[in-house]
């Protein structure tokens, strides 16, 4: 039984290079406009996440939509644990493997070979462990030859494949991933919703934030809609698509809750 | 259908736990992973030598030469029989550069390996236990020279004292922890750090008798005693050297250990969880 449950959950940014006025006004008049605070000791601060409620549990795969500067990444850094909430409180439960970015644990210098081994002891899993799912890995990837050349000599796309295919090696109960998949190719997306689809089906967690629409639709079951911070929509992905269509149509100005009572 | 979360959706959590159970849980967890840290240090040394001929005994000749340089042109600057002063100056400098590297490293402990922290959740204090330990292998290269040192340069050997090197060598151990722990933490929060730090550990080096022998301070050598600083290559040095420890190394380099760890653990109970917005 895997969860992930956030109640009330702020994230507070503090500005530390932004205590004099004119980068404050500089950052009021962004198109992100996030929710800027000063805080007791008259530090700016963004306000990332603001009072975020969310139930995730078994076979849901959640997808998270939502503009630029919206939070989406803050809340992805949540759930993988990175960030601990200033207010609210965040429980998971189960095995978290995240996919926030290709290049964790991985050495530039080194083979793709030896960083199959590298990255497997950031998910925790020892060195002699990884050897034994090296070869597996590495037909996942079907990278062929070039998993014996250095890894800075891959595309961003190899480099995808390389990153899913360890990090999914042993079925995580929860999985959570920001947009770079889009990187890979048809094919390989379409390998990679299979494996996803896989362990889903056998009591896991899926949390992905992508702006593509089409895969959001391809691989979850459930949106949430994230804007300035707040969850501004949630429910069936379709539904919270088109919530997300509007909003990005008529503009940011509008404030959540008459996006939601537009429904 | 589109919902709004709703107050009713509200759900019962746990509390979280207390800073101070998280701040041990993070501690003892990073000392489970010994495998990880010990790989990543490793990886770390064999990573700066990669491609060339000698590897990590690159540190090692580097460390010979600059100690045969300066033996030569000190000893007779300090007026100093080499026999008597090589022997000093090559056990001082390398754990000068054991301590000193962990000091100026230790700024460095969280904001080095910012994309990790940022991106996986991993026991922060892993990445003080890989520094540790990196510094530990470097130290472990260049004692190399030692026993080199002392058979050219013989020195009495007294066995009794050099059961001290163990004790001595893990508070100094104990010090470089919390030293990478509050310096990384203070870095990763004010960037002016790390260069102050570098500057003073500069003069430090000067001012420590290192290069030059205590006893050249004739009747003040009581104020150099009471640097901390010395008190760590102190207990190192003198028992492989077959001389005394200084009288009030033991209790400062204890003091030291025991406030330095306290401190720093009540600031990391305290700001642990900020850390990540830190660096």
């Amino acid at each position: 039984m895997s969860f992930l449950r956030l109640h009330d959950v702020c994230i507070d940014f503090p500005i530390y290079q932004g205590s004099s006025r004119s980068l404050r006004n500089a950052l009021l008049y962004t198109s992100s406009r996030g929710n800027l605070a000063r805080d007791a000791l008259d530090r700016i601060t963004v306000r990332a996440l603001n009072n975020v409620s969310l139930d995730v549990t078994n076979g849901d795969r959640l997808a998270l939509i939502g503009p630029n500067g919206a939070g989406k990444t803050t809340l992805l850094k949540v759930l993988a644990g990175v960030f601990e909430p200033n207010q609210g409180t965040f429980v998971a439960a189960g095995k978290v493997s995240s996919l926030l970015d290709t290049s964790v644990g991985l050495q530039a210098d080194a083979t793709g070979r030896e960083n199959i081994i590298l990255r497997g002891m950031f998910m925790g899993i020892r060195p002699r462990d990884m050897r034994q799912m090296a070869e597996e890995i590495g037909e996942f990837t079907e990278l062929g030859h070039y998993l014996d050349m250095p890894v800075r000599t891959y595309s961003s796309g190899m480099m995808v494949r390389l990153a899913f295919a360890i990090s999914t090696c042993v079925p995580p109960d929860i999985l959570i991933m920001d947009e770079w998949l889009s990187a890979g190719d048809a094919h390989f997306l379409d390998k990679a919703q299979r494996r996803t689809e896989s362990f889903v089906k056998t009591s896991s967690i899926l949390v992905l934030a992508s702006h593509s629409m089409g895969l959001v639709e391809q691989w979850c079951n459930r949106a949430i809609l994230l804007h300035q911070g707040q969850i501004a929509a949630m429910g069936p992905v379709k539904e919270v698509a088109a919530v997300y269509h509007r909003l990005v149509e008529t503009g940011n100005a509008q404030p959540p809750a008459e996006i939601v009572a537009a429904e | 259908m589109t919902s709004v979360t709703q107050p009713d959706q509200v759900f019962s959590l746990p509390d979280p736990p207390s800073r101070l159970s998280m701040a041990t849980a993070d501690l003892v967890e990073g000392g489970r992973r010994t495998w990880h840290w010990m790989t990543l240090a490793q990886q770390d040394i064999k990573l700066r030598y990669r491609g060339s001929v000698l590897g990590p005994f690159w540190q090692t000749l580097t460390t010979a030469v600059m100690i045969a340089g300066m033996g030569v042109i000190y000893s007779k600057l300090f007026h100093q029989d080499l026999h008597n002063y090589l022997p000093m100056l090559t056990v001082g400098l390398i754990f000068w550069m054991f301590v000193a590297g962990m000091i100026t490293e230790g700024c460095g402990t969280f904001t080095a390996v910012q994309g990790i922290i940022q991106q996986v959740k991993l026991p922060f204090s892993l990445h003080v236990y890989r520094l540790v330990y990196r510094n530990v292998l470097t130290l472990a290269h260049n004692f190399v020279i030692v026993p080199i040192v002392l058979f050219i340069f013989p020195r009495p050997i007294h066995w009794p004292s050099l059961t001290l090197l163990l004790p001595g060598l893990l508070l100094v151990i104990i010090n470089g922890v919390w030293l990478s722990i509050f310096l990384g933490m203070v870095s990763a929060r004010f960037r002016d750090v790390p260069p102050i730090v570098a500057s003073i550990v500069q003069v430090a080096f000067f001012m420590t008798p290192v290069m030059w022998p205590i006893e050249a301070l004739g009747s003040n050598a009581w104020w150099a005693q009471f640097n901390p600083l010395f008190a760590m290559i102190d207990v190192l040095r003198s028992p492989l050297l077959g001389m005394p420890i200084a009288p009030h190394s033991w209790q400062l380099l204890g003091l030291m250990t025991a406030l330095g760890s306290a401190a720093t653990f009540g600031f990391f109970v305290r700001f642990r969880a900020r850390l990540a917005f830190w660096v």
